[in-house]
């Protein structure tokens, strides 16, 4: 498990010192390339003060099979639960598909190349998690994924709901089997409300 | 990080709804247009058409879709202001679907294409997965950004936020 310190904050008030740049709206919280194959990713202790989430991530998957990807899972707060559903629009390259599932143990947010397909190819993943600390919504998240593996490959629009209205504090991806392979990277980012 | 990703407005929806959410009078100074829309309509169905117009134009719209619906795929060509579907009435309670609609170039006097990307949610086999395409067949640069359910009303807690981004010239 990797677990990550956060090092980043939204800068508030005022800009005084030289050189004290306002960022913009769009803050990096934490980010983690991982050195080592690594089961579980967790972002913990998140900042309760923007309005939005966004996961930017490359991944590959230490599953030795010469064919196909695996799924990258998320869970909120470490609810274990059958408390997510998820729904998918695919495409194969020749075709396209949806499915869905419901009272999963987590929901999906990308797709990691296996590592017996070709070699160095990772796959690229943007998640968005929308007002995440309002109470009066369970948590919908949004992903646009993909993978290329040079003969093969997948794109994704996945959906995925958790039954639960609580704010989001730790985030955990994990690898449909396996672990996540050296140098698969992830980054949390926060998009600060308007006006904040 | 540049400073290329700001905060323009946010819209949260109180108490009783709205028919829809616009955004005025759009500052010029960026670039591209992002619009972040996490929305729940009050009609009584599973799942709404989201409708998006620039400057208040409802016609000279045309839209490609490839729509999921949790069991099936299918594209679609659209000459109205769809841009997807978001969660609705029948869907499941506390559930608001989630959208980023991305304009690039707003400013520009050539046509207006931009993306989509929406989902509806919904606890259950049935709910809707939207990438889309579309053109705004007007050379006017965009000030007024409008979000409508095609049905009902945003219910309590919907929100719709507008991000402009600067490229480094």
């Amino acid at each position: 498990m990797a677990s990550i310190s956060l090092k980043y904050k939204s800068k508030q008030g005022s800009l005084t010192a030289p050189g004290d740049v306002d960022p913009g709206a769009m803050i990096p919280i934490a980010t983690t390339t991982l050195s080592t194959a690594t089961a579980t990713v967790t972002f913990s202790s998140i900042p309760q003060e923007y309005e939005h989430l966004q996961i930017r991530m490359i991944t590959r998957s230490t599953n030795t099979a010469s064919t196909g990807g695996d799924w990258v899972f998320i869970r909120f707060n470490g609810d274990t639960g059958s408390n997510y559903t998820w729904h998918r629009l695919y495409g194969s390259g020749a075709s396209g598909s949806a499915d869905a599932a419901t009272s999963q143990t987590s929901t999906r947010v990308g797709v990691s190349p296996r590592d017996g397909t070709t070699a160095s190819a990772y796959g690229a993943g943007v998640c968005d998690i929308l007002d995440y600390t309002n109470t009066n919504k369970y948590t919908t998240q949004r992903s646009l994924v993909g993978n290329d593996r040079n003969g093969s490959g997948e794109i994704v629009l996945y959906s995925g709901l958790w039954l639960n209205t609580n704010a989001i504090t730790t985030i955990t991806l994990l690898p449909e089997q396996d672990n996540f392979k050296q140098y698969s990277s992830f980054a949390l980012y926060g998009i600060k409300r308007a006006g904040a | 990080m540049a400073y290329t990703y700001s905060k323009i407005a946010t819209y949260t929806v109180g108490s009783g709804g709205v028919a829809s959410i616009s955004f005025l009078n759009i500052p010029q100074t960026y670039t591209d247009l992002i619009v972040s829309i996490s929305a729940r309509s009050t009609f009584s169905d599973n799942g709404v058409s989201l409708r998006t117009s620039f400057n208040n134009d409802t016609g000279n719209i045309t839209v490609r879709e490839l729509r999921g619906s949790g069991s099936a795929a299918a594209s679609y060509s659209i000459t109205y202001g769809q841009t997807g579907y978001l969660t609705a009435g029948l869907d499941t309670a506390n559930t608001f679907g989630s959208a980023s609609i991305y304009i690039p170039n707003y400013t520009s006097s050539n046509y207006k294409s931009s993306s989509a990307d929406v989902v509806s949610e919904n606890n259950a086999t049935a709910a809707w997965a939207v990438l889309s395409a579309r053109l705004w067949s007007s050379t006017s640069p965009i000030t007024t950004i409008t979000l409508a359910p095609a049905d009902g009303n945003w219910a309590q807690y919907s929100s719709a936020h507008l991000y402009g981004i600067k490229a480094e010239l």
